[in-house]
């Protein structure tokens, strides 16, 4: 089910209220990993088994990783863990992509051979949660981290249903420690989670879902060849509201768990007043950038192999981390864009290494990152490359004598929003959401509160999914 | 659980995403992942800031309920009342029956006039059996009645409404409807059930006419040059539980709103350049008839009993149909290759006169008049028991 679901507050009640009664600690969490089950199934209930199998197949490899004397079998422990979970990521998220590239390469050569389309129905979440167990058995492969004492608590941390299908991706070490003693939310936790919530929910239902996403549909989802300013209201519009979507959910899945009385860790630090991509990076879609960089990165030999290694590391890294958003060379596209913006970052810090920017142009380079990074947005909402290269000709003004497409309404829209976001991220760049709430009067945080809640209330939220469910 | 670090890879690390400098890794209160490359993470922390929690909570409940009440209070005084969504939840709901057991009922398709026009109280009354409502409005019915021809469920009576400008152009304002029907998850189950019963019938504000978005796009915005602003489709209807559908009583007797509804349409009556050219517009057409044809056939073959009715519509509408695809090169070859009887408004006397507020849909007095005119002529001419359908007089 969806955060954003009558269903969701009814679902979340009822756990809230279990959770609280005076059981034993592991019937209270045997009640989470039933509610997780539920939660999982609530989309479709077959696809539960994966979620066992990865869970089995992990707990499975990770005892033998410790129990193993040779490296031999070590590696053998490790590689039935890779192996059953990005096969599963590749069976139902690739398939059909190798399939039809197949057969666009056989086309090339002169075979024509026209494979049957499969549909294969892809698995909410598969890609969080095959790596949040792949980075258990990595870790203990890796020996950075013993395994789990008890399956009960290993089983709940793959599945603990606010990260289970989105994110955060939980590393083991992050949250089983969480689950082996017993935990009480105090009722400030509660109530701080419930506010985290009615955030979370107010960037997707509210800025996301109602104000900007039929600004980015009107524009990548038509034939219609946009002009400048459509393309780039079209691509700001996207740009607030990937941000709004994901880090909405985000956002909302911390306050779940802290109503829990679990934590989970951040996994956005207002991305759009990054400087450069390496500090954009810290701060859009931390769990996985990190995971990307701990488990692939590194892996592929990091920086200790040379330069020419180090950028083919890299790039390998970003491109991987792009098709990882989907199956669709636009993907591959982004990730390549960002890879290749990290490798010139590089090369630029290593050769201006002393230089230290003013004031202004600290903010100038700022906004400068951010304009690429809308460039690179182009590539992730187009859905193929022709209507890519559409919009960013609209971008630089190549289109010319092309009609308008966005009335009046969307243009103010989006500008207001798109701009109170970047304002706010920079105001915002050096702290967190707790110091500035902090130091806020009660009586603002209380009208700013309910305000929330209202306008979230009566946007009437269609229950669109989160954009990153399809990942 | 225990962890250790591999402190090669820490120094690894820095060239990826964290060569940035450290005074600015300092100012964050919290570190993250980011901040700690290649090792096991730690147990994150989540503090909560100091404030008087209990106290904020409660004064954000009472703001919260004032709003509300406010804003339900202002859409009721503009003359919404609590109704049920027409969503495709709604939709699921009747479209299920037909598999549960209820597949020999009279099934009604077609845009917004047989869903406006056709008062299931007042059918039920004199047939003795609810029809089952599955029109949806701006939305032709030709995929329904694929869908439908390919459930060999159902075997019941198909009333087709036609209205000229959707069904011929294949228009589909609610596209995604037969999609969402075979896709529902068990969420969206519940959820629809939860709306139904905790929110719609409570609620005026709760209709996506008063949405915060919508409200805000329908302000007078300046407009773009060469861009100007499209009138959006206003609320038109009051739909109970079952799809059960009349028109609203603020189209009928509010006229600053009925003149707004009737300035929407108008707005498609003078030509544009984004018409289809005459060409792909019969092309379009014949597709249409074609697809539907073979449909019937479908239908037919297993004992359905088709019929297509032609509701009425008035004044400029009316000749806006008429322009758009006149009767004879539309509806009677629709009728001529599909061999399946139909009900035209002109063709009866009885169906005339009838007062249509905004020119498309029949006030709900008139609907009630349209039904049992209609169910006569159904019984009379074409749905006899134990008989077989005729051609119309």
């Amino acid at each position: 089910m969806v955060f954003n679901s009558l269903t969701f507050v009814v679902f979340f009640a009822l756990v809230l209220g279990i959770h609280s009664l005076p059981l034993p600690w592991t019937t209270r969490k045997f009640n989470l990993l039933i509610a997780s089950y539920i939660f999982y199934s609530a989309w479709n209930p077959p696809f539960v088994m994966l979620l066992w199998i990865s869970t089995v197949v992990d707990w499975y490899a990770a005892q033998g990783l410790v129990k193993a004397r040779r490296e031999a079998a070590r590696h053998a422990w490790m590689l039935l863990s890779v192996v059953a979970n990005l096969g599963m990521l590749a069976y139902f998220k690739y398939g059909q992509f190798f399939v039809d590239n197949f057969s666009a390469l056989m086309a090339s050569l002169g075979v024509a051979w026209q494979p049957a389309h499969y549909d294969i129905v892809l698995p909410v979440g598969i890609s969080f949660y095959t790596f949040a167990t792949l980075s258990y058995t990595l870790d203990v492969y890796l020996r950075r981290a013993l395994p789990a004492r008890n399956f009960l608590d290993y089983a709940l941390f793959v599945t603990f249903f606010p990260h289970l299908v989105a994110g955060p991706i939980m590393r083991p070490t992050e949250l089983v420690p969480q689950f082996e003693q017993p935990r009480r939310a105090t009722g400030d936790q509660i109530r701080f989670g419930l506010a985290l919530m009615t955030i979370g929910l107010f960037n997707k239902i509210v800025l996301a879902d109602s104000f900007l996403s039929r600004a980015a549909e009107r524009i990548y989802d038509s034939d219609k060849v946009p002009g400048t300013v459509d393309a780039w209201i079209g691509t700001l519009a996207f740009s607030g509201q990937i941000f709004c979507d994901f880090a909405g959910y985000s956002t909302t899945a911390i306050g779940a768990a802290l109503c829990l009385g679990f934590a989970m860790p951040d996994n956005f630090r207002f991305p759009y007043a990054a400087v450069g991509f390496s500090d954009f990076w810290r701060r859009w879609h931390i769990t996985l950038s990190s995971w990307l960089r701990d488990y692939l990165y590194i892996p592929l030999g990091g920086n200790r192999h040379g330069p020419f290694r180090t950028y083919a590391a890299l790039l390998m890294t970003m491109l991987l981390g792009g098709l990882w958003h989907g199956a669709n060379w636009t993907f591959v596209a982004w990730g390549g864009l960002h890879g290749l913006y990290l490798a010139v970052e590089r090369v630029l810090r290593s050769r201006f290494s002393n230089y230290r920017p003013g004031p202004l142009m600290f903010v100038a380079l700022g906004l400068l990152t951010y304009l690429l990074i809308n460039l690179t947005w182009v590539f992730f909402r187009a859905k193929t490359f022709g209507k890519a290269w559409s919009v960013l000709s609209g971008m630089v003004g190549l289109n010319v004598g092309a009609k308008p497409i966005l009335e009046t309404y969307y243009l103010v829209v989006v500008s207001v929003i798109v701009a109170g976001i970047v304002i706010a991220h920079w105001l915002m760049r050096g702290r967190t959401l707790e110091s500035v709430i902090a130091r806020t009067p009660a009586a603002a945080v209380c009208v700013m509160w309910s305000l929330l809640a209202f306008a979230i209330v009566i946007a009437q939220g269609a229950g669109n999914a989160f954009i990153y469910f399809q990942f | 659980m225990r962890s250790s670090i591999s402190s090669s890879d820490v120094a690894a690390d820095a060239t990826f995403v964290h060569d940035a400098d450290a005074h600015e890794r300092a100012i964050h209160a919290r570190e993250t992942a980011s901040d700690r490359p290649g090792v096991a993470q730690p147990v994150p922390l989540r503090p909560v800031p100091k404030q008087p929690w209990a106290r904020i909570f409660v004064g954000m409940l009472v703001l919260f309920a004032l709003l509300l009440g406010g804003w339900e209070w202002y859409w009721r005084d503009f003359g919404a009342t609590p109704g049920y969504r027409n969503s495709f939840g709604l939709w699921a709901i009747q479209r299920r029956r037909i598999d549960a057991g209820e597949g020999k009922a009279t099934v009604i398709i077609g845009a917004s006039r047989v869903y406006f026009d056709i008062q299931l109280d007042l059918w039920e009354k004199l047939d003795g059996e609810r029809p089952i409502q599955l029109a949806f409005e701006g939305t032709s019915p030709l995929r329904f009645a694929e869908d439908l021809a390919d459930d060999p469920n159902f075997t019941g009576r198909l009333l087709i409404g036609i209205a000229p400008e959707v069904f011929f152009s294949g228009y589909g304002y609610r596209g995604g409807t037969l999609k969402y029907f075979r896709d529902e998850s068990p969420s969206q189950r519940v959820g629809q059930w939860l709306s139904m019963h905790l929110v719609e019938p409570f609620f005026a504000f709760y209709e996506p006419d008063y949405a915060l978005a919508t409200v805000v796009q329908r302000q007078p915005w300046p407009d773009r040059p060469g861009k100007p602003t499209r009138l959006d489709v206003r609320k038109l209807s009051v739909t109970d539980a079952d799809r059960n559908t009349h028109m609203w009583g603020k189209v009928e007797n509010d006229p600053d709103y009925r003149a707004l509804m009737r300035k929407v349409w108008s707005q498609d009556f003078a030509p544009s350049p984004d018409d289809p050219k005459p060409g792909e517009s019969d092309k379009k057409r014949d597709e249409q008839i074609d697809r539907m044809v073979k449909a019937v056939a479908k239908l037919r073959a297993r004992g359905v009993k088709v019929l297509f009715v032609r509701p009425p519509s008035a004044g400029p509408y009316l000749e806006h149909d008429n322009q758009l695809f006149p009767r004879a090169t539309s509806w009677d070859v629709l009728l001529a290759k599909s061999g399946a009887p139909g009900i035209h408004f002109e063709d009866y006397p009885e169906m005339q006169n009838y007062d249509l507020p905004e020119w498309s849909h029949l006030s709900y007095a008139d609907a009630k008049r349209f039904t049992t005119a209609l169910h006569a002529i159904v019984v009379r001419d074409f749905w006899q028991p134990e008989s077989n359908a005729t051609s119309p007089p």
